[in-house]
């Protein structure tokens, strides 16, 4: 019986590369069950190893295609482009129009609650979609599942959820529980994050199942 | 048609054809690529060389996740299974194809042809 797994070892590392040893033997048990069906159906068992080597068709291509498809830097491509990239360009949409509309000298609108108030920007909240719908689709087009789009287009909700639960504990600690705090910490809430993420969920929603453009041609 | 536009619809194709057999049961490499050759008449063909490349990259978007197990004659193998990514990834890729057809037989009466 041939050393399958040396003749594996010893065509993909001529790339010089170095392959895992589940990829080699993963690859090898391949090769050994192409020549035992073929050897089943009556052929010499050279030419049943000649059959069985020809599935690696050029070796140097096959290791170079492995290569790329289990490198971790391409893993950690794959999450950059699908998930960080895109939710740094949410973050920066949303942060660019918030001091844009500040600079064109638009007010937010305030809506009174007795003593309280919530500061409503309704322009740029006009605006927060389009983001949302940016950074899902780039999240898409990178074959991001639907949690991830979502993550992407309520971006920059998350960052300002993140930040106020590291304000709020460093308040009280500082302050004590005061009620009016607590108060203005909900009214910050329902200000800098709940809003601004049903905003962003407007634009968000319709890309979440959405598939990438191309894939209407070749489904690759 | 140009070899990178085969090369995309291959590639396409192969994706659903692996979601759709793990969709049915957990199996490893030279069942699928035998599973779909049977399956197809021979019409789709995996090789090696055609197999891995894009089994590694379809476990590496999560869609597919492998394990080592024995199989019927007792041999080790590396079994792969869908996974709830993958699963969430077989309708919209059916659908894709779906409308691939749709317009290709539109456009060139391919079911009837």
């Amino acid at each position: 019986m041939p050393d399958w797994k040396q003749m594996v070892r010893d065509r993909m590392n001529s790339m010089g590369a170095d392959f895992d040893e589940s990829v080699v033997s993963e690859l090898a048990v391949h090769l050994e069950d192409v020549y035992e069906t073929t050897c089943s159906r009556g052929v010499p068992e050279i030419l049943a190893l000649e059959q069985a080597l020809e599935e690696g068709k050029d070796w140097r291509i096959l290791a170079r295609n492995i290569q790329r498809a289990t490198s971790k830097e391409d893993r950690m491509n794959y999450r950059t482009k699908s998930l960080w990239l895109p939710a740094l360009i949410t973050l920066l949409g949303a942060s660019v129009s918030l001091v844009f509309f500040q600079y064109l000298g638009v007010r937010p609108h305030l809506e009174r609650f007795g003593n309280a108030a919530l500061s409503l920007d309704w322009a740029w909240l006009v605006s927060l979609p389009i983001f949302g719908a940016l950074g899902a689709h780039l999240s898409g087009r990178a074959h991001a599942s639907a949690t991830a789009r979502l993550a992407v287009g309520l971006a920059p909700a998350i960052v300002m959820l993140i930040a106020m639960g590291v304000i709020l504990p460093w308040g009280l600690a500082i302050d004590g529980i005061h009620f009016i705090r607590l108060v203005g910490f909900g009214l910050g809430l329902i200000n800098g994050v709940v809003i601004p993420a049903l905003a962003l969920l407007v634009g968000t929603v319709p890309f979440l199942y959405k598939s990438r453009p191309d894939q209407k041609t070749t489904a690759s | 048609m140009s070899k990178r536009i085969r090369s995309q619809i291959a590639r396409g194709s192969g994706e659903l054809a692996i979601l759709s057999l793990l969709a049915e049961q957990p199996l490893y490499g030279f069942e699928i690529a035998k599973q779909i050759g049977e399956r197809t008449g021979g019409a789709l063909k995996f090789t090696l060389a055609s197999l891995y490349p894009l089994l590694y990259e379809m476990e590496k978007r999560g869609w597919l996740e492998a394990h080592w197990q024995q199989n019927q004659a007792g041999r080790d193998r590396r079994y792969y299974r869908l996974t709830a990514a993958g699963r969430r990834q077989l309708t919209p890729l059916r659908e894709e194809w779906r409308s691939f057809f749709q317009a290709l037989d539109a456009l060139a009466g391919v079911n009837h042809a």
